[in-house]
């Protein structure tokens, strides 16, 4: 089985209140982002949150995960559109990512909505980003056929 | 009070010849970022992926989390300096998250900081929100 790694680089200034950092991926497609604490937990102000970047991961990793078990039933998806939401909440004191929520429209020619919940399910359950935040994380999903 | 944060994603196509589009975040600090499963798999060539976006994740919230624990010892950082690596087994799932990080930070020796990364590395949201299905390893020392 072929390991494939993916690395981000993080530099952060000064302590939590006030400090502030960037963040980098190695592929060069995101390029210090800024993030700081006010940010994260009040309105972002064009700030990216470790909660955002995990919404973008979970939602495009349920995309394609989407369109391979449609693909693999003999329905392979026109266009899919996955919106993600990760709520964090404060349990017990601490900071905990409580929930991330899906919500996917899909346009598959010639599909009924029985099946496509059936599979779209199946793509929730083998949503590896979806597996892996399920440490705290309680992952649901609202998937819909789109008819145009 | 609860917070949320959200980012949308589309995809055409079926999965190994079609590509996707993280159209937008709610900050608007990032997108539209193209994906693909060969780019996701293979060599990157300039696009993001679900493993490259959660190690940002991982990276971001670990550091915040670290300054939060140093400061409270009343050893607040100059700087930290920190990657995440995610290593991905495509029909296995994410088996590692990897941190590594490098900080300037004065009047603290090795041991402490070592075990303020430690503390950071098994509370921060991210770390806790993966922790129980994949190996989580820590490298941390100051800065020379």
């Amino acid at each position: 089985m072929p390991r494939i790694e993916r690395t981000a680089d993080v530099t952060w200034s000064g302590n939590v209140a006030r400090g502030d950092g960037k963040i980098s991926g190695h592929s060069g497609a995101i390029q210090l982002l800024p993030f700081s604490l006010a940010t994260r937990i009040g309105n972002p102000e064009g700030k990216t949150s470790p909660e955002e970047l995990m919404a973008a991961a979970v939602g495009s990793c349920f995309a394609m995960s989407l369109a391979g078990e449609l693909t693999q039933a003999g329905s392979p998806p026109e266009l899919i559109s996955v919106d993600a939401k990760c709520v964090v909440d404060e349990v017990a004191g601490s900071h905990v990512v409580t929930e991330v929520q899906l919500t996917a429209r899909a346009r598959v020619p010639e599909l009924g909505d029985e099946d496509f919940q059936r599979i779209a399910r199946e793509a929730e359950e083998g949503c590896t980003m979806a597996h892996l935040v399920r440490g705290t994380a309680a992952v649901t999903l609202s998937a819909s056929l789109d008819s145009d | 009070m609860a917070t949320t944060r959200r980012a949308e994603a589309t995809w055409n196509g079926d999965l190994m010849s079609g590509s996707g589009t993280i159209e937008s975040v709610q900050s608007g600090t990032f997108g539209p970022l193209r994906v693909s499963w060969p780019a996701r798999t293979e060599e990157p060539n300039g696009q993001t992926s679900p493993e490259e976006l959660i190690a940002a994740a991982h990276a971001a919230c670990f550091s915040m989390a670290l300054s939060n624990v140093l400061a409270k010892a009343g050893n607040a950082p100059e700087s930290l300096s920190t990657n995440a690596t995610v290593t991905f087994v495509p029909g296995t799932g994410i088996t590692k998250s990897e941190l590594d990080v490098t900080g300037d930070v004065p009047g603290i020796d090795e041991a402490a900081f070592r075990d303020a990364a430690e503390d950071a590395k098994v509370n921060c949201p991210v770390s806790k929100a993966l922790g129980g299905n994949v190996e989580l390893t820590l490298t941390a020392r100051l800065k020379s």
